[in-house]
C-alpha cells in the first residue's frame, strides 16, 4: 500500500530539494566562518564535511528503507511506543521549526540590511508568507517541483560567482596546511553544521518515487551542496586577502559588491533580490516539515489550517518581536547545536536501535 | 420533452398532425406539407424548418420523386429518396430534436415510423484565414461555425483510422452539439475520460461560444492562466492530436478546445515547425523575453525608480531624472495612468469598425503619447516602457495567455511600489508556485519543466530540428511515446 501516492516525487525533485534545503542562508557566511577557524584551509573541511553528511544521510536511508512507507513520524511511534514516540515527533517538530524560524528571521535580517532598509520587519514577513503559504500548501509533490524550478531558475548564479575569480590571487591559497590539520579538523564542525537539510530526508523519503535511487539521489545532493560550497568559499579566499575575509559579516554579498555592469550597479541588490529564491527552497521545506509533523501529532489529514495558523503565529511574532542581529546569530547557533545532535548523532542511534529492535523481532514482518 | 401527450407516434397521421400543432404553437417557419403519394395514393406529411433547411434539398430530392412515385407504398420503408443520411424513429423526442436541427420529418398515414432526412442548410461563412492567429506559412484556412466542416478540415489532414470522434450534447435548451477528438492510440484513455465525465456534469441552458464550455470544465477557475487552449487553426489542432491531446469541437462556435495544455504550449505556434529550426528557435526565445518583459518592465521601472536608483548607472540615472523632472506623480501612478490608458486605446479599437479604429490609434499615439509627455504628466522614458510592454504582450502568440500577462503586471506593479525588487522576487515565486501547482486534465502544467523530462525541452525554449524530436510531449500523457523512427543521422 502506498500512503503518499498522490503526492509523489521524482528522483529529480528530490535531489534538488534536499540540496535546496541544503544551500541556503548558511552559505552567505560560511566563508567568514571557515576563515576564522582554519584560515584558507577551511576548503579542506568541506570536502571532509562533504564526506560525513554523505555517511549521515545513507544511515538516514539505510534506517527509513526499512519501512518504506513512514516518515520519521511514523517511525518514532512504531519503535518507540506512544509516549516516547510521540516525544521524540515533538522534538523533531519542534527541531524544524526552530531551523524556520531561524531561516526567515535571518532573511528578513538581511533583507532589511541590504535592500529594504526602512521597511518594517512585518511587512516583510508579510510578503514572506504569501509564497510560503502557497508552495507548502499543496504538499510534497509541489515541494519537489518548487525546488527543481528554483535549480534552473538560480543556475546563472554560481557562474557570477566565479566572475571575481580572475580579479583573485591565487597565492592567497598557499601554503596548504599552514597551520596543520588541526584548526581544519576543528572547523569540520562548522561545515558539518552548513550541510544542514539532508535531515529532511527523514520526512521526504516515503515520497520519493523510486526508492532504489534514493542512496545515489543523497550523494548527488550532498555534492551540488558541496561544490556550491567550495565555489563560494574558494572564490573568497582567493578574492579578498586573508586578513580580510574574517572582518566581513557577509562575504559572499561583499563579494557580489565587486562585480560590475555598464549597464547596472550595485548588482548584490538584484543578486540578492533573486537569493530570496534560493533562502525559500531552505525556508519552505522546514515550514511543510512543521507544519506536516504538526498535523500527524493531532491526527489531521490536511495541514492546510494548521498552515494557516503557523503563517498567523509568525505574523503576529514579527509585530511583536524583531530580532537584532545577535539574536538571530543565537537562533542560529542553537539550529546548529540541535540539528548536529538531529542530524548526525540521531540517525546513527536510530539506526542502531532499529536494528536491533528488528533483529529482536527475528523474522516477524510488521 | 413531450408533456402530456403520448412518447410515440401512433399511425393515424391526423393525430400526429395534431400532436405537433399543439406541441409547436407560434412557429410560423414550421411547415406542414401534405402530400400524395404512390399508386394508389397515401396521405402522407412533410414537416421541416423553413428556417432551418436547404430549400433546394426539400424541393428536388424529397418533394419531386415523392410526386412522382408510381410504386405502392406499403410502409415507410418503401419510400426511396435521393439522400443519404436518412434515419427511422417511432419517439416523438427525436423526431422533435431532429427537425429543430434542421432534418425533415416523412410522416405516413397508416404508419407509426417517421422518416427522418437529412436537410440541413443554414446561413454561415465561408471558410476563411483566421483573424486572430494568421500565420505566414501555415494553411490559410480557418474553422468555421458548422461543427461538421470544422472535423471535415481536421479529418483532411488525418485521413487515419486511429482518429476517434465522440458526440455529445451540452446544454438543456441549446443542446449545443459538441464533438470530442482523439487518436485513440495516443490519448490517454483516463484523461479523455476525465474530459467526458467533466462535459457530463454541465448543467446549463446552453452554451454560446467554445469559451463557456472552457469555463465550465478547467481545473482552476480562479487561475489567472488559460488551462485549454482555444484556437481556430485546423493545423494547430491537428499538431497538438498528434502530441495526444484531445480536440473539442463546439458546434456554432469558431474555435476549437484543446487540452489539456501546459505553460509553455501557449508560447509555442504551427509557424513555428515550418520554420527553419534556428529562425524557429529565436522566435521562441523572443516570446520568452517577451513574457518577462510583458510582466515585469513597468514593476522594474517603479522598483528602479522608488527603491533601488543605485541600480541604475549614473548617466541613465540623469537622463531618467531629467525626463521625470516635471513629472509630479510618483512612479506607480505615472505607470497605472499609461497602463490603463494603452489597455483603453486596445480595448477601444477592438470593438470600433476598422476605419474608426485607426483613428483610435492616431489619437491615442500621438495624442496620448506626445502630448502628455510634453504636458509634463509623465515621463519620456514612461512611454518608451509602456510601449515596449504593449508590443511585448502582442508577440504572444496566444490571446487568452496574452491577456492573463497583461493583468498580471497590474499587481506586479503594485508589489514593486511597496516593495522594490523584493516585492517582484516574491511576486514571481507566487507565479512559479501557482504555475507548478496548476493542473489541466490533471496533468502538470508545469511541465516539462516541473516535474522535469529533459527530453521534452526539446520543444520548449529551443525548437530543436524535427528530425531530433522522436517522441511525442510526456505533458499530455500519451500512452505512444515514439512518434517517428530515427530515420535521419
Amino acid at each position: 500500500m502506498k500512503r503518499y501516492q498522490f503526492n509523489e516525487i521524482t528522483t529529480m525533485q528530490y535531489i534538488f530539494l534536499i540540496s535546496g534545503t541544503q544551500v541556503g542562508i548558511g552559505i552567505l557566511s560560511l566563508p567568514t566562518q571557515l576563515a576564522d577557524l582554519a584560515n584558507t584551509d577551511g576548503w579542506i573541511s568541506i570536502i571532509i564535511g562533504w564526506i560525513i553528511s554523505i555517511i549521515a544521510s545513507t544511515i538516514i536511508i539505510k534506517t527509513m528503507e526499512k519501512h518504506e512507507q513512514d516518515t520519521i513520524f511514523d517511525l518514532s511511534r512504531r519503535y518507540f511506543g506512544r509516549i516516547f514516540g510521540a516525544f521524540i515527533h515533538i522534538a523533531f517538530v519542534a527541531y524544524a521549526s526552530l531551523a524556520s524560524t531561524t531561516v526567515i528571521f535571518t532573511a528578513i535580517h538581511i533583507i532589511q540590511v541590504w535592500v529594504l532598509p526602512n521597511t518594517p520587519n512585518y511587512l516583510i514577513m508579510m510578503l514572506f508568507m504569501l509564497p510560503g503559504f502557497l508552495i507548502t500548501r499543496n504538499g510534497a509533490r509541489v515541494l519537489g517541483r518548487y525546488a527543481e524550478f528554483v535549480f534552473y531558475l538560480t543556475l546563472w548564479m554560481p557562474v557570477l560567482i566565479a566572475v571575481p575569480l580572475q580579479k583573485g590571487t591565487i597565492l592567497h591559497m598557499l601554503p596548504m596546511l599552514k597551520e596543520g590539520w588541526a584548526p581544519i579538523i576543528q572547523s569540520v564542525k562548522t561545515t558539518v553544521l552548513s550541510f544542514l537539510g539532508f535531515e529532511l530526508a527523514f520526512v521526504f523519503y516515503p515520497f520519493l518515487k523510486e526508492k532504489k535511487h534514493a542512496v545515489k539521489a543523497m550523494v548527488i545532493a550532498n555534492s551540488i551542496s558541496a561544490f556550491t560550497f567550495l565555489l563560494i568559499t574558494i572564490t573568497c579566499f582567493i578574492f579578498f586577502s586573508p586578513d580580510e575575509i574574517p572582518s566581513l559579516i557577509w562575504p559572499t554579498l561583499s563579494l557580489l559588491k565587486t562585480i560590475e555592469f555598464s549597464f547596472i550597479e550595485r548588482f548584490e541588490v538584484i543578486f540578492l533580490s533573486f537569493y530570496l529564491f534560493v533562502m525559500s527552497t531552505t525556508g519552505i521545506p522546514y515550514i511543510f516539515t512543521t507544519v506536516f509533523g504538526i498535523s500527524q501529532l493531532i491526527g489531521k489529514k490536511d495541514h492546510t489550517i494548521i498552515l494557516l495558523v503557523v503563517v498567523c503565529i509568525f505574523i503576529f511574532t514579527s509585530f511583536l518581536y524583531t530580532p537584532p542581529f545577535s539574536h538571530i546569530q543565537m537562533m542560529g547557533s542553537w539550529w546548529e547545536r540541535y540539528g548536529l545532535w538531529g542530524a548526525y548523532f540521531f540517525p546513527i542511534g536510530l539506526f542502531i536501535y532499529t536494528s536491533i529492535a528488528r533483529w529482536f523481532q527475528g523474522g516477524k514482518k510488521k | 420533452m413531450m408533456n402530456g401527450i403520448q412518447q410515440t407516434v401512433t399511425h393515424s397521421l391526423d393525430m400526429n398532425e395534431q400532436t405537433l400543432r399543439d406541441y409547436f404553437t407560434k412557429t410560423p417557419d414550421l411547415i406542414y406539407c401534405h402530400l400524395f403519394i404512390g399508386e394508389p395514393k397515401r396521405r402522407a406529411l412533410l414537416i421541416y424548418f423553413n428556417t432551418l433547411v436547404d430549400k433546394n434539398s426539400i424541393n428536388n430530392n424529397i418533394i419531386d420523386p415523392l410526386l412522382f412515385e408510381t410504386r405502392q407504398i406499403h410502409t415507410i420503408a418503401d419510400i426511396q429518396l435521393p439522400i443519404g443520411s436518412k434515419s427511422y424513429t417511432t419517439k416523438w423526442e427525436h423526431v422533435i430534436q431532429r427537425v429543430f436541427q434542421g432534418e425533415t420529418a416523412l410522416f405516413l398515414d397508416g404508419d407509426d415510423h417517421v422518416l427522418l432526412l437529412d436537410t440541413q442548410g443554414w446561413p454561415q461563412r465561408a471558410i476563411a484565414e483566421p483573424q486572430i492567429e494568421s500565420s505566414l506559412k501555415g494553411s490559410h484556412q480557418g474553422f468555421i461555425e458548422t461543427c461538421e466542416k470544422n472535423i471535415a478540415l481536421i479529418r483532411r489532414y488525418l485521413p487515419h483510422q486511429q482518429l476517434k470522434i465522440e458526440e455529445t450534447t451540452v446544454g438543456r435548451r441549446g443542446h449545443t452539439p459538441i464533438s470530442i477528438l482523439y487518436l485513440e492510440d495516443v490519448a490517454h484513455p483516463e484523461v479523455v475520460q476525465e474530459l467526458k465525465d467533466r462535459i457530463e456534469q454541465i448543467d446549463v441552458d446552453t452554451i454560446i461560444n467554445t469559451g463557456e464550455l472552457m469555463q465550465h470544465i478547467e481545473d482552476n477557475p480562479f487561475s489567472p492562466f488559460p488551462q485549454f487552449l482555444l484556437t481556430e487553426r485546423p493545423d494547430a489542432a491537428v499538431s497538438n492530436l498528434l502530441q495526444g491531446r484531445i480536440v473539442i469541437v463546439v458546434d456554432r462556435s469558431p474555435s476549437v478546445m484543446i487540452g489539456p495544455m501546459t505553460f509553455i504550449t501557449f508560447f509555442q505556434t504551427v509557424d513555428d515547425y515550418s520554420t527553419r529550426w534556428m529562425i524557429a528557435s529565436f522566435l521562441r526565445l523572443l516570446r520568452l523575453l517577451a513574457f518577462f518583459m510583458a510582466i515585469f518592465l513597468p514593476s522594474t521601472y517603479i522598483a528602479a525608480l522608488s527603491f533601488h536608483y543605485e541600480i541604475i548607472p549614473l548617466n541613465l540615472l540623469l537622463t531618467v531624472g531629467e525626463s521625470r523632472e516635471r513629472v509630479p506623480l510618483p512612479p506607480l501612478l505615472e505607470a497605472i495612468l499609461m497602463e490603463l490608458a494603452i489597455e483603453m486605446l486596445r480595448e477601444a479599437g477592438l470593438r470600433l469598425p476598422a476605419p474608426i479604429g485607426q483613428t483610435v490609434g492616431i489619437v491615442g499615439g500621438v495624442v496620448i503619447g506626445q502630448a502628455a509627455v510634453e504636458a509634463g504628466i509623465v515621463s519620456n522614458i514612461m512611454v518608451v516602457i509602456v510601449s515596449l510592454t504593449a508590443i511585448a504582450s502582442f508577440i504572444i502568440p496566444n490571446p487568452d495567455m496574452s491577456e492573463s500577462i497583461r493583468l498580471l503586471r497590474f499587481p506586479m506593479m503594485v508589489a514593486a511600489s511597496l516593495f522594490g525588487l523584493v516585492g517582484m522576487v516574491i511576486g514571481f515565486m507566487l507565479i512559479i508556485g501557482h504555475l507548478i501547482s496548476l493542473e489541466s486534465l490533471g496533468t502538470p502544467a508545469g511541465s516539462p519543466f516541473a516535474p522535469a523530462r529533459l527530453r521534452d525541452w526539446k520543444d520548449t525554449l529551443l525548437r530543436f530540428p524535427l528530425w531530433m524530436m522522436r517522441t511525442r510531449p510526456l505533458s499530455a500523457r500519451p500512452t505512444q511515446l515514439r512518434r517517428q523512427k530515427k530515420f535521419r543521422k
